[in-house]
């Protein structure tokens, strides 16, 4: 490694660190903060959640974290390594060997099978698979029976645990999954959030969740509430209602002008982005 | 309605474009010929409006000489004095034009055009109808004084006082420059060498009392046709007597044969233009329809009934045929402007000031841009009518993937068992006339079964043709094939537009291949003679030519050709005009025939000739039967069939019938023709190569010959016959460009369908260069498919073509193996180049915009 010693020591048991990390959209004075100097950690081998109302900047955190957007100030380290400042080819090889990725809808490639796409990442980087930990994570998975299946023949269920299988594929360091029960029915989403937390619990894996849903945020180790751009709470060890409740403060408490009341419903609004 | 049809319209220009460029392409073509060819017609028919005399004597008009026989008709000189004496006659004038003549300067090069326009001699006298005018120097008196037209002299630097030889039939002789004349009216391309009066009928038509025509002028009052019918009965009716009008009618036909093949190879892109276009047009419909699934489901949801989906599908297509139109139809006077600036450097100088567009054009131009993309465009709208209003809440992803192709199999399979019939009756008719309908309908078949079928075959094909992919290009390159796998409808119709192109090429270049190798066997089993003297261009040559050859030390065998235009009386009724060739006696000396009854001393013997025994079998022509034949300036005989030949080349060509015969017999019937070649053989110790130096030193002075031995003649045919593969390989052009087009279209559009997919695929670490690739393999493998798919179907048609020849006698069959693997390997250079502006387009993508659409 040639990270320093001291900047290894610093980010032992740190997946990923923003230090005064801002985003802004447009210039002058129609720009818009998205992310207004926030400095976080996302703790090794922990199921982190990430919530906030419509425009807090959930989304743009997740991305800039993850070396898919850019900065426009501050810094990133993904384990070791600053990604603020890396080139767009550097990047790509990033977040395929280091990072895994779910989405709310469309993950999978339709022209692929589910164990294709498994594996795609690594077939892209010219990697052969660990066959061991495949095995281990098609299993936990329970996707032994759906390898030869397209998409298309898939439920929504099945293709978001074929994405988490996907993420988890390659090991990587950290895995964000961007409202990956968005899409889903409850019971569905259940499962998704089962099969994440399993990732963390016995397989060591290190998983940040952008999310709406305060169930999905209460199978967390730690939910981080954004709102404005800044990190305006976190709360260890949530639960459900816990977290709904929190969110009702917020609709209602000072410091945040802009949440509205339709924060205190968030999982009913259609129109709502990521 | 209407508006959202605008609205639409507007909205999907970008991708409209490149169907509104087929369009213009095709129009273009359409529209450019015919301004050309009506500017040239109307500026010819006006040259010799205006040049005509109001009524103009000429020799009766024997047959039409597809090759010419080298013979000047002409009337007596004398007729003038006749003709003054008729009442209603201003002036006579005696005219002498000579067309086939040589015109070298002092170096022995020709003046004349190298473009196969003629070099006219001509009588110089100045009339208001003159085409020239006096420039400089003066005119020509007595034997050794011409005038050169100036474009002549300009190209081929002649100044006045320099020495010209003119090779004229009755023998060669010098002149001088004393004048140039330039032209009032626009120059046709030929060169002008003015004589005086004397001199020309002289030293042109060797005697000094005749002329070619005799030009007549009115007097006030009197009208052409009154004149014309008052010198007719003057001079009786063994003379073809004309009117102004007439005359210029018959001059502007005669250079009608040369302008309606450019109109026609005008019109041959302009169709390859269209039919590839047409797919093109139904591709973009179909997807722009495809893709606006929803957005129709809407409309029907809220209330439009099928037809007004329909019309308002049926209405872009309009727009779309209107705009492309009008831009094609500027564009076609553009081209037109640049053909007659091309003609301009071959010397004919046409006014782009003067250009016509007859009302036809626009009627034309509109009938075929908005004809073309309403018909293409029919079969989509009516699938767009079919979208059902649920189309508007189902999440579905593009209709017209999954739909079963059992349709287009069955009528595919039906189209081809047609096909393949109608080609496998070409193959073993024996009658030409059937066998090239027959080729016709198959071919027309065969190719729209290809079209509907198309689609069936990109799942096998596509597998095996893609199968190294996942090896070669991993990933990348399984996802590619995937890609093109993904959609046969689409990858069938993009396949489609080069498919036709090179079908097209690939048959052609199979039957060019064919001629050129049955030429060179018949060649090879035919021509004896060390050399062969004659013209690039079969034109005869003076008797001149034929004397220097014999002179030449070392020749043993000297055997003369002659073409005598005929036309025969068959036992059969048919009374078929044909070209017959007369030789020396020696001809076994210099040619190997098989003959199937009698011989070269039969056949050449006075009053007889030989016919090719399958002609004669067909005609009911048997051996010593005696025909009646009548030669082209009129001479009639009756001659025996003395000898069959049993020969492969029976027939094709104007020379139907393989009739030959001596030399002398022709001479006897057809007086004052010309050599079209000499067949000469070495001997006496002399090597051919000796020979050969020599010929060539004594015929420097005439450069319209050439001396050829056996591969130099297979070469010269070969060339002719190249000429017609250019212009295929020019039409293989102008389908890739279109083509490319469509691969074009279909792949971007499949990379604004695919953004999601490209945004995952980048998201999780899919490099540019990567995501490129794949957009060109899968680009790649569609155009190599189209191609493959084309060549087959090509290479099918060149074999029924080459059947069709077979019946002319050209029997061989060749497989340009080299023109095949270019077409393949140039279309996948094809598909990278379609697939540059999509991939840059998909790795320019924003990785975010993409994943967070919708």
């Amino acid at each position: 490694m040639s990270t320093p010693a001291a900047a290894t020591a610093e980010t032992e048991g740190v997946a990923a660190r923003a230090r005064a990390l801002t985003k802004a959209y447009g210039t002058g004075e129609t720009a818009v903060l998205a992310l207004d100097s926030v400095d976080v950690d996302i703790a090794r081998g922990r199921f982190t959640a990430v919530m906030g109302p419509s425009g807090s900047g959930k989304s743009t955190l997740m991305h800039c974290l993850a070396g898919l957007d850019s900065v426009s100030a501050g810094q990133v380290w993904l384990g070791g390594t600053e990604i603020t400042g890396l080139k767009e080819r550097e990047l790509t090889r990033l977040r395929r060997d280091r990072i895994g990725f779910m989405f709310q809808a469309f993950n999978l490639l339709p022209t692929l099978t589910a164990a294709e796409n498994i594996t795609l990442p690594m077939d892209i980087a010219g990697r052969k698979p660990d066959r061991e930990w495949l095995e281990q994570v098609i299993d936990t998975l329970g996707l032994r029976d759906r390898l030869g299946h397209r998409p298309a023949q898939l439920s929504g269920g099945q293709q978001q645990r074929v994405a988490c299988a996907r993420a988890l594929a390659s090991r990587p360091e950290l895995i964000f999954a961007d409202e990956p029960t968005g899409n889903l029915d409850s019971r569905a989403g259940a499962e998704v959030l089962t099969f994440l937390r399993e990732a963390v619990d016995r397989l060591g894996q290190t998983v940040v969740m952008v999310t709406h849903d305060p169930v999905a945020a209460g199978r967390a180790d730690l939910v981080l509430f954004l709102a404005d751009g800044r990190i305006v709470d976190e709360m260890p060890r949530p639960t459900a209602e816990a977290v709904l409740d929190r969110l009702r403060l917020f609709s209602g408490g000072p410091g945040t002008d802009a949440a509205t009341a339709e924060d205190g419903a968030p999982d009913y609004d259609p129109l709502r982005k990521g | 309605m209407l508006k959202a049809t605008l609205r639409s319209f507007l909205a999907h220009k970008g991708r409209l474009l490149l169907s509104a460029l087929a369009v213009i392409l095709s129009v273009a073509f359409v529209a450019g010929s015919l301004i050309f060819s009506d500017t040239v017609a109307r500026t010819f028919d006006r040259l010799f409006a205006s040049t005509s005399a109001d009524v103009t004597v000429n020799p009766t008009k024997g047959l039409d000489e597809r090759v010419s026989s080298g013979v000047t008709r002409t009337v007596p000189a004398s007729l003038t004095a006749r003709i003054a004496g008729v009442d209603g006659v201003a002036a006579t004038h005696v005219d002498v034009a000579v067309e086939n003549i040589t015109v070298v300067d002092r170096s022995n090069d020709s003046v004349g055009p190298t473009t196969g326009a003629p070099t006219i001699a001509t009588n110089w006298y100045v009339t208001e109808r003159s085409p020239v005018k006096l420039a400089s120097g003066h005119a020509p008196h007595g034997p050794g004084e011409a005038l050169l037209d100036k474009d002549t002299a300009d190209k081929k630097h002649v100044r006045i006082g320099d020495p010209l030889t003119v090779l004229a039939q009755p023998g060669s002789f010098k002149v001088e420059v004393v004048g140039i004349a330039t032209f009032t009216t626009t120059n046709p391309g030929a060169a002008l060498v003015f004589l005086d009066t004397p001199t020309a009928q002289t030293r042109l038509l060797g005697k000094p009392d005749v002329a070619t025509a005799i030009s007549v002028d009115a007097a006030a009052g009197v009208s052409d046709e009154e004149l014309k019918q008052r010198v007719t009965a003057a001079v009786g009716g063994s003379y073809e007597i004309k009117t102004a009008a007439q005359q210029a009618k018959s001059a502007a036909d005669e250079l009608g044969g040369f302008l309606d093949v450019i109109k026609y190879v005008m019109l041959g892109f302009a169709g390859v233009a269209t039919l590839v276009g047409i797919f093109l047009i139904v591709n973009t419909f179909s997807m722009l329809i495809a893709q606006r699934t929803r957005e129709l489901g809407l409309l029907r949801a809220l209330g439009a009934d099928r037809r007004q989906v329909r019309r308002s599908v049926l209405l872009e297509a309009l727009l779309l045929g209107l705009v492309g139109s009008t831009l094609g139809l500027g564009a076609g006077i553009g081209l037109a402007a640049g053909l007659m600036a091309l003609m301009g450097t071959f010397g004919m100088k046409l006014s782009t000031a003067e250009m016509v567009i007859g009302w036809g054009t626009p009627v034309a131009a509109y009938a075929v841009g908005v004809g073309v993309t309403f018909v293409a465009a029919y079969l989509p709208a009516r699938r767009a009518a079919r979208v059902s209003p649920m189309a508007a809440l189902a999440d579905a992803e593009v209709s017209g993937i999954g739909r079963p192709l059992k349709v287009r199999a069955v009528v595919g399979t039906v189209l081809t068992v047609a096909g393949a019939a109608a080609l496998t009756g070409c193959a073993t008719s024996t009658k030409t006339a059937t066998s090239s309908s027959l080729l016709g309908l198959g071919v027309v078949l065969t190719l729209i079964a290809t079209v509907v079928a198309g689609p069936l075959l990109v799942r096998p094909v596509i597998r095996v043709l893609g199968a190294a992919f996942p090896r070669l290009y991993g990933p990348v390159g399984r996802m590619s094939q995937r890609n093109a796998l993904r959609n046969p409808r689409r990858t069938g119709a993009t396949a489609s537009a080069l498919m036709v192109g090179i079908a097209l090429v690939a048959g052609l270049s199979v039957a060019s291949a064919s001629m050129t190798k049955s030429f060179d066997q018949q060649i090879d089993k035919t021509l004896g003679a060390d050399f062969v003297v004659q013209n690039g261009n079969f034109q005869p040559f003076p008797q001149e030519i034929t004397d220097k050859v014999r002179a030449v030390k070392g020749t043993e065998t000297v055997v003369r050709q002659r073409f005598a235009p005929l036309r025969l009386t068959l036992p059969d009724g048919r009374t078929p005009q044909t070209t017959a060739s007369g030789y020396d006696p020696q001809l076994d000396d210099v040619a190997h025939i098989t003959y199937a009854a009698g011989g070269s001393a039969e056949a050449l013997a006075p009053g007889n000739l030989a016919m090719d025994r399958d002609y004669a079998r067909d005609h009911r022509v048997r051996l010593g039967d005696t025909l009646p034949v009548t030669f082209s300036t009129g001479g009639r005989a009756r001659l025996r069939v003395a000898a069959l030949t049993d020969m492969d080349t029976s027939g094709g060509f104007g020379v139907e019938g393989g009739v030959f015969m001596g030399l002398a017999t022709v001479e006897r019937y057809l007086p004052g023709g010309q050599d079209a070649a000499v067949y000469v053989n070495a001997g006496g110790g002399t090597s051919a190569d000796e020979l050969r130096a020599s010929l060539e030193k004594a015929l420097d002075p005439y450069p319209q010959v050439q001396v050829r031995n056996q591969a130099d003649y297979k070469k010269l045919i070969r060339d002719q016959i190249a000429v017609m593969l250019y212009l295929v390989y020019a039409l293989l052009g102008l389908a890739i460009v279109i083509a490319v087009l469509g691969v074009v279209n279909t792949l971007a559009l499949s990379v604004v369908e695919r953004t999601r997919e490209i945004g995952l695929l980048r998201a999780i670490g899919l490099s540019r260069v990567q995501l490129r690739r794949m957009i060109r393999l899968e680009s790649v493998v569609i155009a190599v498919f189209g191609a493959l798919l084309g060549l087959v179907l090509g290479m099918v048609w060149g074999v029924g073509i080459q059947q069709v020849l077979a019946l002319q006698g050209l029997k061989a069959f060749a497989v340009p193996w080299s023109t095949v693997i270019a077409v393949a390997v140039g279309a996948a250079a094809v598909g990278l180049v379609a697939a540059l502006l999509p991939a840059l387009r998909a790795s320019r993508m924003n990785v975010l915009a993409a994943i967070a659409h919708e």
